[in-house]
């Protein structure tokens, strides 16, 4: 039995189905997070966690307790649930010092002074506030007060902290670093972690394990790096990073390696191409190939020799300092190549493509 | 040389009760094409295009468009917004409310009493240019975020101006919708080809979309250039920082090799190491110098390297999906490295630094 | 290389002295702000030095001195209506502030049925005249001719009056009821605009419910219900029309109703009466003051333009008991009195009992057939210059309050920061202290005595309502909007014509409306200022009240009530269901 456990979980909006059945368990200490695009049903799932929807259906436990079962009719509300939770708009309470704000929950749970002193400054130190309990919530930055939400959610040692896209509303600078910063803290502390957001680098770069969704269903479950390189459907391989994705037909299997179609139309013939994946599915079945923009080579002239060559034209580059984002196409197709050195490409100018098979991931519907 | 340039700049200056808000600065560009202004808030850049826009009345200093010198404090010229024939896109978009679209971008033309007939042909012809024929009818306030920016386009454009002015655009646009709309915004001026100042602070969106970028800091122009020159070749330790991700360290130039190279001494922790690197303009042996040199022109390897030996230990590693974001601890200093993703570099781990002497610059203070 | 970037460095001195001071915009908003300056000003200043100025003992000649502060703060009779004024000011805004934030509580946070349904009612005396819902109470529950205590006495046999409102209590008691809204306005706003998060987190910190709305909810809204109460103390203090009919004939007096005699009486002191209405009003607009500087800056929900769906509470069962209490306060402020003066105005005479057999539309007759030579002289004058008045003032004043937004928001030489403040004066100071010094200021000029002083009057203490209106859109409306047609080649007038007004005009009209009700209705300038010929709606009101009887007093009361309850109703079509709750 794992710390949580959620068992087809259910719930609509008027005809609006949020979440359409999801099953998730999060070890104890394990920092896991619900990825997806707005509309997925990520941040129902951690409402009804934290017990601020009721499910239409399904169960969900914390340490083998029942905190919502719909058949049985158990529902704890969320202040007996004993969970922290840290809002997208932080929602720290303007009324009170940043020391009162942290301590809230202590007060509640009716620790003695001393107690509450000694918890509320150490948790105020951890996230580097220690200077500033004295002053009020609205002479805060957005980061600060992300920090004074964060304190204010683990100070009373609760079992699960919850996460609700808190860093969207602070710029990238200081967005990035918060990531890390609060996957420290994650670590530091240890406490269980359930994190929602849209932003699929925040979800690679803390979790311990990301639970892609769409359309209120799970799409995938995995630790980050297998999530990026082995997606198992389309939507999981364009949603985390770029993706090029194209349709075509599986021609056979040889070893580890894939041999595959893709047709370019009007009369053109198609490529042929090697790669991975696909492991099961049957010869002439229809499969789509999965490339990294930063794992295609682009050649001015045509190679000597190349693996999976492929003939195109450039449409558009984007120079972004680091690298050049260039558009080829090939036939139907616009891929996107990346390349990491600046050069100067013509719109028109042909060029050349080529990936090692072990980059190309053949995925089934 | 300056005759050449379409729109000319000349020793603008324009205080703020006694903030000196643009210093003093002089630039040009010439017909057709894209110049962007950028720096960091404050930095003068909004002041300059209002001052050129006639919203904001400099205090010394002329600017002329074509022949036309709309400006000039000297001869007490400074002709009306209204009739500088320029046209303007806010960052709050802008759009009128009260109007549908049809009628925001027509409302330019009806200014100039042109016959109904033109004005319907012209509406419908910048219309279709920023992709918007099918929401002609729509009122503003039905528009999406990226659907009112190219309302906003069209109404600038659609009189033909001589000259396009951005206010920080897309700063309010979300990053996927941003980056679509920074390519779309360069292909538009590209195929209308009117000349255009667009004002950022956004790095990104500068090296995407202009021709010519001038970095902005306190009034001051910090240096002039195509975006790839800005990026690979900072002058100053300012602009080194400002535009994307450099590791800045002081040191001391003890070598002049000729051709614009030369040897940059660098000392952690009585370690002194000298590297190879290219100087900026101006800077000779025993100058005090900034070594600049960008993450992903940085190695870190198990293995010691040929070269200049710098030891270091990984105390960072952060997994993003088609690279590794890695610190490494050298003295005080910490080197920041893109490591690609397959290396798996580990916190705790010694490692060898090597930069890569063709992008190894010394730049001033 | 197209770019110079070796600039010559130019040293010029940021622009500094008088001559620099001369541009358009600063000559321009400096002589409109001169123009609202000499009005909100001048009577002020007239106020401060007839205040100073003591009436001999025969009436003739004046003098310097403080004589008349002595009399305010140790005169009998005048230091007991100080005592009556603040006893009443703190009483009516205990209850109204104890009354609007349950009322908006159980509106904008609870599952109490028919809530929609219920909001629009409980608004309602928020536009109806205070001065009629006396006038309904004193017909309700005064001692001999209250219906309520006759009813009481039939139906039950009691044989003592049950209730009596010819007393402080009863002044309480009307003003309270009809001042809630104005709580009710600031508190549901503010409540219906709280991030539910600030909640959610309170929740799963682990408070109850109760605890959340103790700790959290209420000490979020706690700057709203402070500025809702001291509107509610500031306009209280400044009522006239509630003590004058219900405790004044009684021997209860107030500050109000003793300016008022001291400035139309038999033995009329302007001098004294300036000082009364300096002692008010430096109380009133010391209490603005706090609310502005002080309470309105620390409110903790500002628009933030972000729609939020507030956290509902389920009230269980308890929910009739909110819905029941909603009801009654919807009773007691808007139906009971309506349907008390209605029948009351059915009489020939009224003696405390409906009499079914001999009811009749006469008096109606009497106060509305303004071309019948038995109509009675003052109603039907009234009626008529009120609508003149609320027409031609509401459409000046919204010209005004247009052109000081305008200066205020885009432009910003020293003549916005004068207009500003200028604008929050006439805000601090009751009709009645403002028409005090009107009266002293013109009284020897020819417009005394016309329609003109009384416009004068409303447009100077009332344009600032209208201005907020307008300033509220314009700051939402941002400046990109105009400077955008400026580039689009448009000139100033022509951006004005067709953007900037265009923008305004839901505020324009919601303004003007808002306007017209409180002119339609007001009592408290036009009792100091009005004369023979000059009366106004809620002066003929009270002049049937005084020297005529109670039906004919009822029916005139309807016929306003009536017109005001139109105007509710185009109200809310013109500016939306939420323009005043949003």
């Amino acid at each position: 039995m794992s710390f949580v456990e959620i068992k087809k979980l259910v719930k609509s909006f008027g005809p609006e189905v949020a979440v359409a059945g999801i099953d998730l368990s999060v070890e104890q200490g394990e920092f896991v997070t619900l990825l997806g695009p707005s509309g997925c049903g990520k941040t129902t799932t951690l409402r009804c966690i934290a017990g601020l929807e009721h499910p239409d259906s399904g169960d969900i436990q914390i340490e083998g307790d029942y905190v919502t079962s719909v058949s049985n009719e158990v529902f704890l509300t969320p202040e007996e649930r004993n969970l922290g939770m840290v809002f997208q708009s932080y929602a720290v309470w303007p009324h009170m010092t940043v020391f009162d704000n942290v301590a809230y929950g202590l007060r509640i749970r009716r620790e003695t002074r001393a107690a509450i002193k000694e918890k509320t400054t150490k948790a105020l130190d951890l996230v580097g506030l220690g200077h500033l309990a004295e002053r009020y919530a609205t002479k805060l930055s957005g980061g600060q007060r992300q920090r004074v939400a964060l304190a204010r959610a683990i100070v009373y040692n609760p079992k699960v902290v919850l996460f609700d896209e808190p860093l969207s509303n602070l710029d990238a600078k200081l967005r990035e670093h918060m990531r890390i910063e609060l996957t420290r803290l994650q670590h530091d502390v240890g406490i269980t972690s359930i994190y929602v957001t849209h932003d699929q680098t925040e979800a690679l770069v803390m979790s311990d394990r990301v639970v892609v969704m769409d359309k209120g269903v799970i799409q995938q479950i995995g630790d980050p790096e297998s999530i990026y390189a082995e997606p198992t459907n389309a939507f999981v391989a364009n949603f985390i990073g770029v993706a090029n994705l194209m349709e075509g037909k599986l021609l056979g299997h040889d070893g580890e390696l894939t041999d595959l179609e893709i047709p370019l139309g009007d009369g053109r013939a198609p490529i042929r191409l090697r790669a991975t994946g696909a492991e099961g599915a049957p010869v002439g079945a229809k499969i789509i190939l999965s490339i990294r923009p930063e794992d295609i080579l682009l050649h001015l002239e045509k190679p000597a020799e190349a693996m999976n060559l492929i003939e195109g034209e450039v449409i558009d580059t984007v120079y972004l300092g680091n690298f050049l984002d260039c558009q080829v196409q090939v036939g139907p197709h616009e891929v996107g190549v990346q390349i990491d050195h600046f050069e100067e490409l013509d719109t028109g100018q042909k060029v050349y493509l080529s990936f090692t098979p072990d980059h190309g991931l053949c995925l089934t519907e | 040389m300056s005759d050449n340039n379409y729109l000319q700049v000349n020793h603008l200056v324009k205080y703020f009760g006694d903030d000196r808000a643009v210093d003093g600065i002089s630039f040009g560009i010439p017909e057709g094409k894209f110049l962007t202004l950028l720096g960091p808030s404050g930095c003068g850049k909004t002041t300059t295009l209002m001052c050129i826009a006639g919203l904001h009345k400099p205090d010394a200093g002329e600017i002329r468009i074509g022949s036309d010198p709309v400006t000039s404090i000297e001869k007490r010229i400074n002709t009306a917004p209204e009739k500088r024939n320029i046209g303007m896109v806010f960052q709050s978009y802008a759009i009128w409310p009260h109007m549908d679209v049809t009628q925001n971008v027509a409302y330019p033309l009806e200014i100039r009493n042109m016959a109904q007939s033109e004005i319907d042909d012209r509406v419908a012809e910048a219309l279709k240019i920023v992709g918007l024929t099918d929401m002609a009818d729509k009122n503003a306030t039905q528009l999406s975020g990226g659907q009112q920016q190219r309302a906003a386009l069209a109404r600038a454009m659609v009189f033909r101006p001589r000259l396009l002015l951005f206010d920080e655009p897309l700063s309010n646009l979300d990053l996927k919708l941003r980056e679509q709309m920074r390519v779309e915004l360069k292909r538009i001026q590209h195929e209308i080809g009117i000349t255009s100042i667009y004002v950022t602070h956004d790095q990104a969106e500068a090296l995407v979309m202009s021709d010519e970028i001038i970095v902005m800091s306190k009034g001051h122009i910090e240096q002039t250039g195509g975006p790839h020159n800005i990026y690979a070749r900072p002058v100053n330790q300012f602009v080194s920082n400002f535009i994307g991700v450099a590791n800045l360290t002081e040191g001391r130039i003890v070598g002049n090799g000729g051709g614009g190279t030369g040897t940059i001494e660098i000392s952690q922790g009585g370690e002194n190491v000298q590297l190879p690197c290219l100087l900026a303009d101006g800077l000779s042996e025993g100058d005090e110098a900034y070594l600049s040199v960008r993450p992903e022109n940085v190695d870190a390897s198990r293995e010691p390297m040929d070269g200049p030996r710098i030891e270091g230990e990984v105390i960072q590693s952060v997994f993003l999906g088609n690279c590794l974001d890695c610190r490494v601890k050298w003295g005080e200093f910490e080197w920041k490295v893109l490591a690609h993703s397959r290396e798996r570099l580990r916190v705790g781990e010694k490692v060898y630094v090597r930069l890569d002497p063709d992008h190894t610059l010394a730049v001033k203070p | 290389m197209a770019t110079d970037t070796a600039a010559p460095q130019i040293d010029v001195a940021p622009p500094r002295g008088w001559r620099t001071w001369f541009t358009q915009e600063n000559i321009i908003t400096t002589i409109v702000g001169l123009i609202v300056a000499v009005a909100v000003i001048v009577p002020l200043i007239a106020l401060v030095i007839n205040s100073f100025l003591v009436l001999d003992d025969l009436g003739f000649d004046t003098e310097w001195g403080l004589q008349n502060y002595r009399e305010v703060f140790q005169g009998r009779v005048i230091r007991k209506a100080l005592i009556n004024t603040a006893i009443i000011s703190t009483g009516c805004t205990i209850l109204a502030t104890l009354l609007g934030v349950s009322l908006a509580w159980i509106n904008a946070r609870t599952n109490c049925p028919f809530r929609e349904k219920l909001e629009p009612f409980n608004l309602i005396p928020f536009f109806l005249s205070p001065f009629v819902g006396a006038i309904a109470w004193h017909n309700l529950a005064s001692p001999k001719v209250g219906l309520l205590n006759n009813m009481a006495k039939s139906i039950f046999g009691i044989s003592f009056p049950l209730f009596n409102v010819n007393n402080l209590w009863g002044v309480i008691w009307v003003t309270g009821i009809f001042f809630a809204p104005l709580v009710y306005l600031f508190v549901v706003g503010s409540l219906r605009r709280m991030d539910p998060s600030l909640e959610d987190s309170a929740r799963t910190t682990g408070a109850g419910l109760f605890r959340t709305t103790m700790t959290i909810t209420l000490p979020l809204v706690t700057p709203a219900i402070l500025s809702g109460a001291i509107i509610v103390f500031v306009t209280t203090a400044g009522e006239f029309g509630v003590p004058f009919k219900l405790s004044a004939p009684f021997g209860w007096e107030t500050l109000t109703t003793q300016i008022f005699t001291k400035a139309v009486g038999d033995d009329a002191n302007h001098y004294l009466g300036a000082a009364m209405s300096m002692v008010v009003g430096v109380v009133t607009a010391f209490f603005i003051w706090v609310q502005h500087r002080i309470i309105a800056p620390r409110s903790y929900t500002t628009v933030t333009g972000k729609g939020f769906r507030p956290n509902l509470i389920d009230l269980g069962g308890w929910k009739w008991l909110a819905f029941t209490y909603n009801m009654l306060y919807v009773c007691v402020a808007v139906f009971l009195p309506i349907i008390c003066l209605f029948f009351v105005s059915l009489h020939k005479i009224w003696s405390g009992r409906i009499i079914w057999s001999e009811l009749t539309f006469w008096n109606y007759q009497k106060v509305l057939f303004f071309w019948w030579p038995e109509s009675i002289q003052a109603a039907t004058n009234g009626i008529i210059n009120s609508f003149i008045l609320a027409f031609g003032g509401a459409s000046i004043a919204m010209v005004v309050a247009i052109i000081v937004s305008y200066m205020i928001h885009r432009t910003k030489g020293f003549g916005a920061r004068l207009l500003d403040f200028l604008s929050v004066i006439p805000i601090g100071f009751p009709g009645i202290v403002l028409a005090m010094g009107v009266l002293v200021t013109y009284i020897r000029t020819p417009i005394y005595a016309t329609l003109w002083i009384l416009l004068l009057g409303y447009i100077t203490r009332f344009f600032p309502y209208g201005q907020r209106n307008i300033s509220s859109i314009m700051m939402a409306v941002s400046e990109e909007l105009d400077q955008s047609s400026r580039m689009a080649g448009a000139s100033w007038l022509t951006t004005l014509r067709r953007i900037t007004i265009p923008l305004l005009k839901p505020g324009i009209f919601a303004g003007w409306i808002l306007l017209f009700v409180i002119f339609l209705r007001e009592l408290s300038i036009s009792i100091i200022l009005y004369s023979a010929g000059t009366e106004t709606l809620s002066v003929g009101v009270y002049y049937l009240s005084n020297f005529e009887n109670e039906p004919m007093t009822s029916a005139l009361s309807i016929a306003q009530t009536v017109a005001l309850l139109i105007c509710i109703v185009i109200f809310r079509k013109v500016a939306g269901k939420e323009a005043l709750t949003a």
